[in-house]
């Protein structure tokens, strides 16, 4: 089927979703039928808040060649997100009902339910509506009524395709679940057609339901799957992993303040004036933003330290970014041992020199044992023993 | 692998099964049937070695097996074919005298294990081939391999698919199966599914399979690929200063080694760094101002490997668009799109800086199904992350310090990482699950195995014989206060200095002239010559006072600016052929340092006039060793440069050397022909006849480059030296020479995890079958793990026995003159490293060859 769209449906939908999450910001994901894990991929990138990510299909074929593609990426090691964010996927069907998959905020059924037998259809409705009970389901199918505009098509557009709805079947079925369920519905979709053709409606119909009551689940404990099998989980890294953000925070403090201790020496170096040191310019714009440069600190020399005061590392944007509060990253870095700081907690301290490359003569112990015999002093000759001495 | 399952593999498959063209016939077998790969015409004819091939393997069944080979992609990443262990390159069976045995005697027994662990398959083990047929004939290879799979209970669980070939770690009961499944619509498809193979534990085809299946195993480990290894993200460690990242992981191989399939398994680390190019385009702009800022940069990028943010892909930056910034459009599709809008709809990533200019990549990978390259590609610096290290950070001490720290493992951490995988790999239940279902699994420690440690060497000098200790392999204080083989005396040289370092320039002078007596040199004053710091008066005093009958030239350098060592070299080495030494002022600052350092200086200065410091006993006579490495030059255009370095005398003290730089298109051993009919023709003119034994160590091999030695440089090497003659028809020896390797040898001493001692040889178990190998341990280190070097020795008709060859080559260790201990290769690769290293870094020309016959390089 040639796609008259541009960009094409598919990426209408997948865009479709990504605009929901960014405006309702739900925290836990589910995407029904993720197949090739398109969505599920897209969305990794379009967080907007996601905590947790899950895609359910039904062919664990299909999940076991594309689960890799849902990896954290070598830049989310080097630059961990904010926000935390498991991605897992199950092989399942939606007409069984899994404990785990209660509680979610969004559930999405991109192109699903029409694969489905109307019967299936039915437990559909009870699973996804009734027991799982998302904050908000989006279902996407296409709209029959807009067939006879796809060239070419004879039939339904997919082999695999069960029924293709008109608007008001799809309307019927969805006001019927919002009747049994407690949700409200409201009708959009994606790919219009031009000119008069406007009235058969978009190519792709969607239905967004929103639940109509509070749900308690939400903040449940995750439970283990009894009916699912887990195919593949990964826990993104994070800066609210502890370990992870105190990481990433000494290293941008360690940074910051090797910096300021190699200006500072520098500046000594040239001016070999080690009186006076003027802030950076960069420093004192910020601390200007900041309301004056009052509290400035210099960098100062203490024998073989150099103190760089905490007030300097913590004008660094990067390390604000990180920590809410000069007292808060003074509570972070007093607990780390990499990090040596003045009893006081305002000042680091760092080494004055650098090692100096050393180059003194170990002299070796003599007591060292000897592997092997020492060749023996009998003068040998190979060429003798190859018997090859004659063209010599 | 079992024994059964070997015997089988050696031989033909069962009865009327078809039989398994993939088995890798054992070395005993390859006695009996000398060629299985046929060399191409006119190459390596040698005396018995034309004999034609008794169809153990037939061309067609070696073409079905490759075929299969290019097919079993499964989960494979990137499409080079490129291999990387060699594999197929069958040398020792053309080589009589090794055929039967390739091991030495020498030496003392030692007792040690090595990071290879073996692979077992259960009894009877082999991999079943099957070829699928569609009838109607389905294209869709997604639903070719689901209208398979329907019959998961016919055809097991462990099963590899391409959508035409299917591999089976279990027989079905019948030649053929016919399956019928039905596609969603109803349609009746009929598949059958024909055995064509059955590949034993051994053969090409099986070996990638469990490479392919332990990168499986590393993936389920939580580990990260990066180019062709992996590495655990979980647990990285930082240099914060410089915001370095740094990943320890695993380079793994399975293969087929001398007596049993193992996995190869070193720790590896990887250098990640957290700052991307925008962050470093800043920095630089701060640090050179506007103006130098565009020049700068491209110096300092171009050339560089970046890493993008939103996927894992690596590019060169080959150039900087200086006119592009994120706002610029590229067409996707048929729509025009900003770099700034793309990145937002499609990685929701924002652009901050708007003014950021991009940089270029010349992509030469393929694109989607072998289309031509798709042209440049422009990445926006703010997503690119740097990667590795640059050579500034190379240069600077203490980061050098802090990865080594991290990095450096002694015998005893290295050893307990390895068997922390190899705990990690028994435990997981994925793992095992995935192991067993293919019917495999790995010996769960590290091989042991037995080497020898070779007798020490005597040194020889000025007519006295000493030993050094075995354990620092160092004759340094041995040495001291014996006279020298043959000393130049230094009457008419040359001290550059600047201003500042008069000082230093008087006391190493003082130095130099205490600390030559006892060594037998003859020491005139030299000429002080004072040039300003800068570095064309430095040339310029150059070209005022370096004459014809100038012997030495001394510089004494303010800083380690490479500009200045450049001037100098250069003028010295191309323009008006002198032997000059370059020394930092820094290093002889120190005044109780400086005897140290000035007995180096001596011995280096004496060595570039010609003169000869010690030697070993060497049991061969008319003898000539060659030894040949390459150094590739990125900068000036990726030229590659060659050198070429061979023995003039008995004693290995003499040496004729000479570089080429390689031409385009042009394979390094042309250009190196010359050379060696060169090289000949010095060694006649020393010893008024040719070399009747000549062994050539080959050092500079990349990994997948054996076959190309084997059949392109060899053949070169004996046409250049037919060119002395018709009736010249010396012995000769090819020994490929390779330093990184990963295979590591542990010793147990005093109930210590350690180094083997220098001169431990191992030549079983872990060698390959096909080739005629051994690995040498000759220097000692004092941090961290030794590593042992790989010698292959590819051609050889010297009829020299292994354990000869093994000692020589030690021997041969013991002769680089810039260093007084063991080295790693034998000197004349280290001497042709050197040479290739300074042209290559330095001079960026052919040396003078007025030159050749000294190590004026050192």
């Amino acid at each position: 089927m040639t796609t008259p769209f541009s960009p094409p449906l598919y990426m209408q939908r997948y865009q479709f979703v990504i605009d929901y999450v960014k405006t309702y910001r739900p925290k836990k994901v589910i995407d029904f039928g993720c197949a090739e894990c398109c969505l599920l991929k897209k969305l990794k990138f379009h967080r907007n808040g996601i905590q947790l990510l899950v895609g359910v299909d039904i062919n664990s074929v299909v999940l076991l060649k594309r689960m890799h593609t849902l990896a954290p990426l070598i830049s989310d090691y080097l630059q961990p997100s904010d926000g935390p964010l498991t991605i897992e996927l199950y092989q399942g069907s939606v007409t069984e009902r899994e404990p785990c998959t209660r509680g979610f905020d969004l559930v999405t059924c991109v192109e699903l339910i029409e694969h489905l037998e109307l019967v299936e259809v039915a437990s559909f409705s009870e699973v996804v509506f009734g027991y799982m009970s998302p904050g908000a389901v989006i279902v996407s199918t296409p709209n029959s009524e807009f067939n006879p505009l796809l060239p070419g098509l004879r039939g339904f557009r997919n082999y695999d395709h069960k029924f293709e709805w008109t608007r008001a079947e799809f309307q019927t079925w969805a006001h019927n679940v919002c009747r049994d369920y407690g949700y409200s519905v409201h009708f959009t979709g994606v790919g219009e057609a031009v000119g008069h053709w406007r009235e058969v409606g978009f190519c792709t119909q969607i239905a967004v339901f929103q639940r109509n009551f509070h749900d308690s689940m939400s903040n449940a404990e995750r439970l283990e799957p009894s009916v699912y099998r887990l195919m593949y989980k990964v826990v993104y890294p994070s800066l609210s992993d502890n370990n992870i953000y105190q990481r990433t925070l000494v290293n941008e403090v360690l940074y910051e303040a090797q910096h300021l201790r190699q200006e500072w020496l520098s500046r000594m170096d040239s001016s070999n004036n080690a009186h006076f040191c003027a802030p950076p310019l960069m420093h004192l714009f910020q601390h200007g933003a900041e309301g004056g440069t009052r509290d400035w600190q210099p960098v100062y020399q203490q024998g073989g330290t150099i103190c760089v005061p905490l007030a300097c590392v913590w004008s660094s944007p990067r390390v604000r970014a990180l920590c809410g509060s000069v007292q808060r990253l003074r509570q972070e870095l007093l607990e780390d041992e990499r990090v040596r700081m003045s009893a006081d907690g305002t000042v680091l301290n760092l080494p004055a020199a650098e090692e100096e490359e050393e180059e003194k003569e170990v002299e070796e112990e003599e007591d060292v044992k000897a592997v092997s015999v020492v060749a023996n002093s009998v003068e040998e000759d190979w060429d003798r023993e190859l018997g090859c001495c004659g063209n010599i | 692998m079992t024994g059964r399952a070997r015997a089988r593999s050696r031989g033909r498959g069962r009865g009327q099964e078809p039989a398994a063209p993939g088995a890798q016939p054992s070395v005993q077998q390859e006695a009996a049937k000398p060629v299985m790969h046929t060399p191409p015409e006119g190459q390596l004819v040698g005396r018995g070695r034309q004999k034609p091939a008794p169809g153990a393997m037939s061309e067609e069944a070696m073409l079905q097996i490759s075929a299969g080979f290019q097919q079993v992609k499964i989960g494979e990443r990137g499409g080079r074919r490129r291999d990387f262990h060699d594999s197929g390159v069958h040398t020792r069976q053309l080589m009589e005298h090794v055929k039967e045995s390739k091991t030495g005697v020498s030496g003392t027994a030692i007792e040690l294990r090595a990071n290879f662990m073996r692979l077992l398959s259960r009894p009877l083990w082999a991999l079943y081939q099957y070829h699928v047929d569609y009838k109607p004939p389905m294209e869709s290879r997604r639903l070719r391999s689901a209208l398979l799979f329907q019959h998961e209970e016919t055809l097991g669980k462990a099963h590899t698919f391409d959508g035409a070939i299917l591999f089976l770690p279990n027989k079905l009961h019948n030649t053929e199966t016919v399956l019928c499944s039905e596609t969603r619509n109803g349609e009746k498809v009929e598949i059958t599914v024909t055995l064509t193979n059955e590949l034993p534990p051994s053969s090409p085809v099986c070996l990638q399979f469990y490479n392919i299946l332990f990168r499986r195993i590393l993936r389920i480990l939580n580990m990260q690929q990066i180019g062709r290894h992996y590495y655990n993200p979980d647990d990285p460690f930082n240099i914060p200063q410089h915001r370095l990242t740094i990943w320890p992981g695993f380079v793994t191989t399975i293969l087929q080694y001398e007596s049993s399939i193992m996995l190869c398994t070193d720790v590896s680390h990887k250098v990640l760094r957290s700052e991307t190019v925008l962050d470093f385009m800043y920095s630089l702009r701060q640090q050179c101002g506007d103006q130098r800022f565009p020049e700068a940069c491209t110096k300092e990028l171009v050339g560089l490997i970046i890493l993008t943010k939103y996927n894992n892909k690596t590019y060169r930056i080959d150039d900087i668009a200086w006119d592009h910034t994120p706002n610029n459009t590229f067409k996707k599709g048929d729509t025009e799109i900003s770099f700034k809008n793309y990145f937002k709809t499609q990685y929701s990533l924002d652009i901050t800086d708007g003014n950021q200019v991009l940089l270029v990549s010349h992509v030469k990978r393929l694109g989607p199904s072998g289309r031509p390259p798709p042209g440049p590609a422009m990445l926006v610096p703010e997503f690119c992350y740097l990667t590795g290290l640059t050579d500034k950070m190379r240069a600077d001490f203490n980061i050098m310090k802090d990865l080594a720290s991290h990095t450096r493992l002694s015998p005893e951490q290295r050893e307990s990482r390895i068997n922390r995988l190899i705990s990690n790999i028994n435990r997981n239940a994925d793992v095992q699950n995935e192991l067993t279902t293919w019917g495999l699994s790995f010996e769960n420690r590290l091989l042991s195995m037995n080497g020898r440690v070779l007798p020490s060497e005597r040194i020889i000098q000025g007519g006295r014989a000493y030993e050094y200790s075995p354990w620092t392999a160092d004759w340094t204080k041995e040495m001291r206060g014996l006279p020298l083989i043959s000393c130049m005396s230094l009457d008419n040289w040359l001290m550059f200095y600047t201003r500042r370092n008069a000082d230093v320039a008087q006391s190493l002078l003082q130095t130099l002239n205490k600390v030559s007596g006892p060594m037998g040199i003859r020491m005139q004053r030299a000429i002080m010559i004072e040039y300003e710091d800068r570095q064309e008066s430095l040339l310029r005093a150059l070209q005022q006072n370096v004459a014809r009958e100038t012997q030495m030239v001394l510089v004494i350098l303010p800083t380690n600016r490479k500009d200045k060592y450049d001037c100098v070299k250069k003028y010295l080495c191309v323009d008006c052929p002198t032997p000059s030494q370059c020394v930092v002022s820094r290093t002889i600052s120190k005044p109780q340092a400086l005897m140290t350092v000035a007995t180096k200086i001596a011995l280096q200065m004496n060595c570039k006039m010609g003169g000869e410091l010690w030697s070993v006993e060497v049991p061969l006579r008319q003898l000539m060793i060659v030894g040949i490495d390459c150094y590739h030059d990125t900068s000036t255009g990726k030229r590659s440069i060659g050198a070429l370095v061979a023995s003039l005398n008995q004693g290995m003290s003499r040496w004729f050397s000479k570089c080429v730089l390689q031409n385009r298109g042009q394979e390094i051993i042309d250009a190196l022909k010359g050379s060696l009919q060169a090289a000949l023709k010095a060694y006649l003119k020393y010893n008024n006849s040719l070399p009747s034994r000549i062994i050539v160590y080959r050092d500079g091999v990349g990994d997948g480059m054996l076959r190309s030695v084997v059949d392109y440089e060899v053949p070169q090497i004996m046409q250049s030296i037919k060119t002395m003659g018709q009736d010249y028809e010396p012995k000769l020896s090819v020994v490929v020479v390779k330093k990184r390797i990963s295979s590591r040898f542990f010793a147990r001493i005093d109930g210590k995890i350690a180094n083997p001692p220098p001169g431990t040889v191992i030549d079983t178990e872990v060698t390959r079958p096909e080739w005629y190998d051994f690995f040498i341990v000759s220097q000692a280190v004092r941090f961290g793990c030794v590593a042992p070097t790989h010698y292959n020795v590819v051609f050889d008709s010297s009829g020299l026995k292994p354990d000869h060859m093994q000692r020589l080559t030690y021997k041969l260790c013991h002769m680089y003159y810039n260093w007084q201990g063991i080295v790693r290769v034998p000197a004349p690769c280290q001497y042709a490293h050197k040479l290739a290293f300074l042209v290559g870094q330095s001079i960026h020309k052919e040396p003078n060859m007025n030159l050749d016959d000294f190590l004026y390089y050192l």
